[in-house]
C-alpha cells in the first residue's frame, strides 16, 4: 500500500513543477472564495498546466469546476463526461494526484488550501488535455475474456439461480463495476507492465468464473493466465483503495490466482 | 470543405439499449460480409440514458400477469394516446427480450429466494413485473450489451456526432448521416444502405432535467429539419424528486429515485408541512405528473428565492434503515453534501423523458426510405406517459426489431444511394456557422432558454404562458445565430459543441411549444391549466408536427383504437383489475 500511495504521491508531485505554478496575477493567497485551479493542458507528453481561479460554491464537485473553466474562462478546454451522477464512468481524471470520479467527488474532500490539480487518467494515452482513449482498457477487457459466453438461448426458460451459494455471492460482490478505469489508473502494475490486464477486466472474469451461467470458464482462466494476466499482480491494494463503488479488484485477483493455481495442480 | 467519405452497409447511432440491440440483431440476422457500424456521441456504451435506469425492466412473465394485463397498464398509462399496435407489440416482444438479455447477454438480475427472477410494482402497474438488479438495472444491462458488442466486428465510431440527415437528391430515401469527428474536428459522411436513429431524446432544454450531459435531441432536430413527422411532441416526463444543489453544479436536476416515496418518504413545504394529500389520495405515492404538479403548485405558491424546492424527508423511517435500504442515493446525497438519511434534501421536478418523437410503424420504419428509428427517438410506444419500467423495455425491443429489419433491406440491395450534395454542403455549413461570428457566452443562452421552458413550457402551462414561452425561444435562436464560438483548434472543442448542442434544443423547444399551444386539453405528462380537461378518451388525437420551409406545421391525428377502445379491456372477464397487494 505504502508503495502505491507514494507512487500516486510523486505523480502528483511530477505535475506541479514550477513550470506549473499558478502565475503571478493569480498566486494570490487562497480565499474561500476562490478555489486556485491547475489543469493539464495539450497532449501526452507535450503540454503544461494552465491555471485558473475559480468561484468556490458550496455544492461543487470537480467537474463543476472543469466545466466552469470551460464555460467561462477558457472556451478551449477539453474534457469529457456523461450522467453527472456516477453511473457512466465517463469523467475519471486525476485530482490532485489520485484518480477520481470528477462527478461525484466534492471539492471540500479534496481541495489542499484551496488548491486543485487536474491531469488526465493515468494509465491510458491522451487524446487532449483531460481527455483519454479508453480503448486499450476496453481491448484488455475483451482480450480477459471478460464476456459473459451464452449456456443457454432466448428460447430456453430462464434458468433458477441460487442466490445463496458461495460462488454467487461471489459473483455479486463483483458485479457492480461501471468501467470507469480508475482502478486502472491506481494500478502500479499497469504502469509498469503495459500489457497486465488490470484490475477491472481481471474482476469481470471472476463474476464469470463465479457465474454459472457462463459456458466458456474454462477459457476465461486460459486468458487470465497468459504473460499479462492475474499472476502479474502484486497486491498492492490501489485498486479497492481507489474504487468508486467500493469494490474490491485485489481479491478478485487473487481469486483468479487461486482458480489458476488449482486449475495447474490438477492438470486440469 | 474537405470531407472523409466512408461507406457502410447498417449504420447505426447511439449506443443505448436501442443501439447496441441493434447492432448485435444485425450482425446475427445479416449476410455474413454485412459491414456495420456504430457511431456514438461519447464512448461506446458510456453516454446515454439507458445506462441510467434505476428502476428496472418491465415485462410479464406469468405469476398471474399476462401479456394483455401489461398492455393494459400500458395504454391506460398513456392516457389512451399511444398507438396501440407499438405498445403491443413493446409487450409481447419484452418476453423474449428479456430471455434474450439474461440467457445470452449475460445479464445478472436479481433472484427471489427460490432462485426466480424478483420482480417488483412501480406506479401505475397492476401486477409485479419490473426485472431489476438492484436500483442500478441500467448499469446492468448497458455492460453486458457493450462488452458483446465489443467482441462483434462492428465498425465503432466513438465521439462521432451525428449533424446531419443526408437524404438523396430525390428526397425519397436517406443516403446517409453527415458527423463530426469530435476527436479531430473534422467531417466524415458515413453513406449506409440503411440507418438506424437511436440516440435518444433527452429534455435537457429545461432548466431541471435528468437525462445524461450529452443529451441535447440531436435526433429529433436532424428529423425535423429533413422534413419527417414527429409526434407528441407536448409530452415532456417529469420526474417529481430531482436533486436541487444550485445553478453551478451539473449534480442539480439529477433523479432522487421513486422507490424513496414508494418506501414512505414525506415530502415537505416550507414550513415543514406534508402537502400531496392536497392533490390526491395517495399523497407521495401518487403518479409521476400529479406528484410533479403538487411540487411545482407549491413552489409557485411559496416564490421563496431563497427556498426554491420542497424537500424530501426519510429520516422518520430511521436513518439507518434509509441507509441499508437506499445505499447508492444515500452516498449520492453525501457526496454532493447532503444527508438524506437523517436529514432532509431539497427537490424540484425535473425533466426526464421525451414521450414524442419520429412517427414510425410497429418495425421501426419511418416515412423516409432506408431510415429506421428506435428508443427514446420514437414516437407512440408510451402515448402521452411512459409508465416506469417501459423505458428501457421500448429501446431494447425495438432497437432489436430494427437491426433485423435492416438486415433483410440491405440484403435486397446491391449498394448505397448517392447523397445529395446541396443539403451535405448546407449542413456544413450551418456546423459551420458560428466560426464564422464573433465569440460569444453561449451557456448564458443555454440559461436563458432553459428558464423560459421551465416557466412557461413546463409542468403546468396556459395558452398566454405558451405563446411568451415561444417568444423566448425563438429570441435565444435569434441570439445564437450572432454568437459564435472562438476558431482555433476544433479537435474536441467543446464550446463548438455546446453551440450545436443549443441549436437542436431551440429546434425542439419551439416543436415543444407549437405543439402544446395545439392541445388545448389535458393529458398525462401535458397540463393545461386553461384547459383541465383531458377532452374526452373517445376523441383522443395526437399532434403530428413537420417542418414547412421555415414554420412548423401542427395537425391533430386521431388515435385508431386497433386493439381495443376507451372504457373496455381486453383481460378476461372476472380478471381483477390489479395483483399488487
Amino acid at each position: 500500500m505504502q508503495s502505491f500511495r507514494s507512487l500516486l504521491y510523486r505523480f502528483s508531485t511530477m505535475t506541479t513543477l514550477p513550470s506549473s505554478a499558478p502565475d503571478s496575477t493569480v498566486t494570490k493567497k487562497p480565499t474561500r472564495d476562490v478555489l486556485l485551479v491547475s489543469i493539464w493542458r495539450g497532449e501526452a507528453d507535450e503540454g503544461d498546466f494552465e491555471a485558473h481561479s475559480v468561484p468556490a460554491h458550496d455544492n461543487q464537485t470537480v467537474l463543476d469546476v472543469v466545466s466552469w473553466v470551460q464555460q467561462h474562462a477558457d472556451p478551449t478546454l477539453s474534457y469529457r463526461f456523461a450522467c453527472r451522477v456516477g453511473m457512466c464512468g465517463s469523467c475519471a481524471m486525476m485530482v490532485n494526484g489520485e484518480p477520481r470520479w470528477t462527478c461525484r467527488t466534492h471539492v471540500s474532500k479534496v481541495a489542499d488550501d484551496g488548491a486543485l490539480t487536474v491531469a488526465p487518467l493515468r494509465n491510458l494515452p491522451v487524446i487532449k488535455d483531460l481527455v483519454v482513449d479508453m480503448d486499450p482498457f476496453f481491448d484488455k477487457w475483451v482480450a480477459a475474456q471478460a464476456v459473459h459466453h451464452p449456456s443457454h438461448s432466448r428460447a430456453d426458460p430462464m434458468q433458477p439461480v441460487s442466490t445463496q451459494t458461495p460462488e454467487r455471492i461471489s459473483a455479486n460482490e463483483a458485479i457492480e463495476c461501471i468501467n470507469c478505469a480508475v482502478c486502472y489508473a491506481a494500478c502500479d502494475t499497469v504502469a509498469n507492465q503495459p500489457d497486465y490486464l488490470g484490475p477491472a477486466a481481471l474482476n469481470r472474469a471472476w463474476a464469470l468464473i463465479n457465474d454459472e451461467k457462463d459456458a466458456a470458464r474454462q477459457e476465461i482462466l486460459d486468458a487470465v493466465s497468459g504473460t499479462g494476466g492475474c499472476h502479474n499482480c502484486h497486491s498492492q491494494g490501489g485498486c479497492a483503495h481507489y474504487c468508486p463503488n467500493e469494490l474490491n479488484p485485489m481479491a478478485s485477483v487473487a481469486g483468479l490466482k487461486r482458480a489458476t493455481a488449482m486449475r495447474f495442480f490438477k492438470g486440469r | 470543405m474537405m470531407i472523409e467519405r466512408h461507406d457502410t452497409d447498417i449504420l447505426i447511432i447511439g449506443s443505448g439499449g436501442a443501439g447496441l440491440f441493434a447492432a448485435l440483431h444485425a450482425q446475427q440476422s445479416a449476410a455474413p460480409g454485412t459491414k456495420i457500424t456504430i457511431a456514438v456521441k461519447g464512448l461506446l456504451g458510456k453516454c446515454g440514458c439507458t445506462r441510467m435506469v434505476q428502476g428496472g425492466y418491465n415485462v410479464a412473465l406469468g405469476g398471474g400477469d399476462t401479456v394483455e394485463r401489461h398492455f393494459m397498464d400500458t395504454i391506460q398509462g398513456g392516457k389512451w394516446l399511444p398507438d396501440q399496435d407499438m405498445a403491443w407489440k413493446l409487450c409481447t416482444l419484452a418476453v423474449e427480450r428479456i430471455h434474450e438479455l439474461e440467457n445470452e447477454v449475460g445479464c445478472f438480475f436479481d433472484r427471489n429466494p427460490d432462485g426466480s427472477l424478483h420482480q417488483k410494482a412501480f406506479a401505475g402497474q397492476t401486477a409485479d413485473r419490473t426485472v431489476h438488479k438492484g436500483d442500478l438495472t441500467g448499469i446492468e444491462i448497458i455492460n453486458r450489451l457493450m462488452e458483446q458488442v465489443l467482441t462483434q466486428p462492428v465498425e465503432k465510431l466513438q465521439e462521432h456526432r451525428a449533424i446531419g440527415l443526408i437524404p438523396t437528391r430525390d428526397g425519397a430515401a436517406l443516403s446517409g448521416v453527415l458527423f463530426i469527428d469530435m476527436r479531430t474536428g473534422g467531417f466524415r459522411f458515413v453513406c449506409a444502405k440503411a440507418v438506424l436513429m437511436a440516440t435518444g431524446g433527452g429534455p435537457t432544454m429545461y432548466k431541471y432535467h435528468t437525462p445524461s450531459g450529452d443529451k441535447t435531441m440531436d435526433g429529433l432536430a436532424m428529423a425535423l429539419r429533413v422534413g419527417l413527422p414527429l409526434r407528441d411532441m407536448e409530452m415532456v416526463q417529469f420526474h417529481p424528486t430531482g436533486l436541487l444543489a444550485g445553478d453551478h453544479t451539473r449534480i442539480t436536476g439529477t433523479v432522487l429515485e421513486e422507490g424513496l416515496r414508494g418506501a414512505g418518504g414525506h415530502l415537505l413545504n416550507h414550513a415543514g408541512d406534508r402537502f400531496m394529500f392536497d392533490f390526491d389520495a395517495k399523497g407521495e405515492r401518487a403518479t409521476r405528473d400529479i406528484v410533479s404538479r403538487g411540487i411545482y403548485a407549491q413552489m409557485r405558491a411559496s416564490n421563496d428565492p431563497q427556498q426554491v424546492g420542497v424537500f424530501i424527508s426519510m429520516s422518520h423511517l430511521g436513518p439507518d434503515n434509509v441507509r441499508e435500504k437506499f445505499k447508492g442515493m444515500v452516498k449520492r446525497c453525501a457526496d454532493s453534501g447532503f444527508d438524506l438519511a437523517a436529514g432532509k434534501v431539497e427537490v424540484v421536478p425535473t425533466a426526464h423523458y421525451f414521450m414524442g418523437g419520429v412517427v414510425v410503424d410497429p418495425d421501426t420504419r419511418t416515412a423516409l426510405e432506408g431510415f429506421y428509428v428506435a428508443g427514446e427517438d420514437a414516437g407512440g410506444a408510451h402515448g402521452s406517459n411512459r409508465l416506469g419500467g417501459n423505458g428501457v423495455a421500448n429501446s431494447t425491443v425495438f432497437g432489436g426489431v430494427a437491426g433485423d429489419v435492416m438486415a433483410r433491406h440491405v440484403a435486397a440491395m446491391n449498394t448505397q444511394r448517392e447523397p445529395d450534395e446541396a443539403v451535405l454542403e448546407a449542413e456544413i455549413a450551418r456546423a459551420l456557422h458560428p466560426f464564422s461570428k464573433p465569440a460569444g457566452a453561449v451557456i448564458e443562452l443555454r440559461q436563458t432558454l432553459q428558464n423560459a421552458m421551465w416557466d412557461d413550457i413546463g409542468v403546468m402551462r396556459t395558452k398566454a404562458g405558451l405563446k411568451r414561452g415561444l417568444r423566448a425561444v425563438e429570441d435565444v435562436r435569434a441570439a445564437l445565430m450572432e454568437t459564435g464560438v472562438q476558431d482555433g483548434s476544433r479537435a474536441f472543442n467543446l464550446t463548438w459543441h455546446d453551440w450545436l448542442n443549443l441549436s437542436s434544443l431551440c429546434d425542439i423547444s419551439k416543436a415543444i411549444a407549437e405543439a402544446a399551444l395545439a392541445r388545448e386539453n389535458s393529458r398525462g405528462a401535458h397540463f393545461r391549466e386553461d384547459f383541465p380537461e383531458d377532452g374526452g378518451l373517445e376523441n383522443s388525437d395526437f399532434t403530428v408536427i413537420r417542418r414547412a420551409g421555415d414554420r412548423l406545421d401542427v395537425t391533430r391525428e386521431p388515435v385508431r383504437f386497433t386493439i381495443v377502445r376507451p372504457g373496455e379491456t381486453i383481460l378476461p372477464e372476472g380478471e381483477p383489475e390489479s395483483l399488487v397487494g
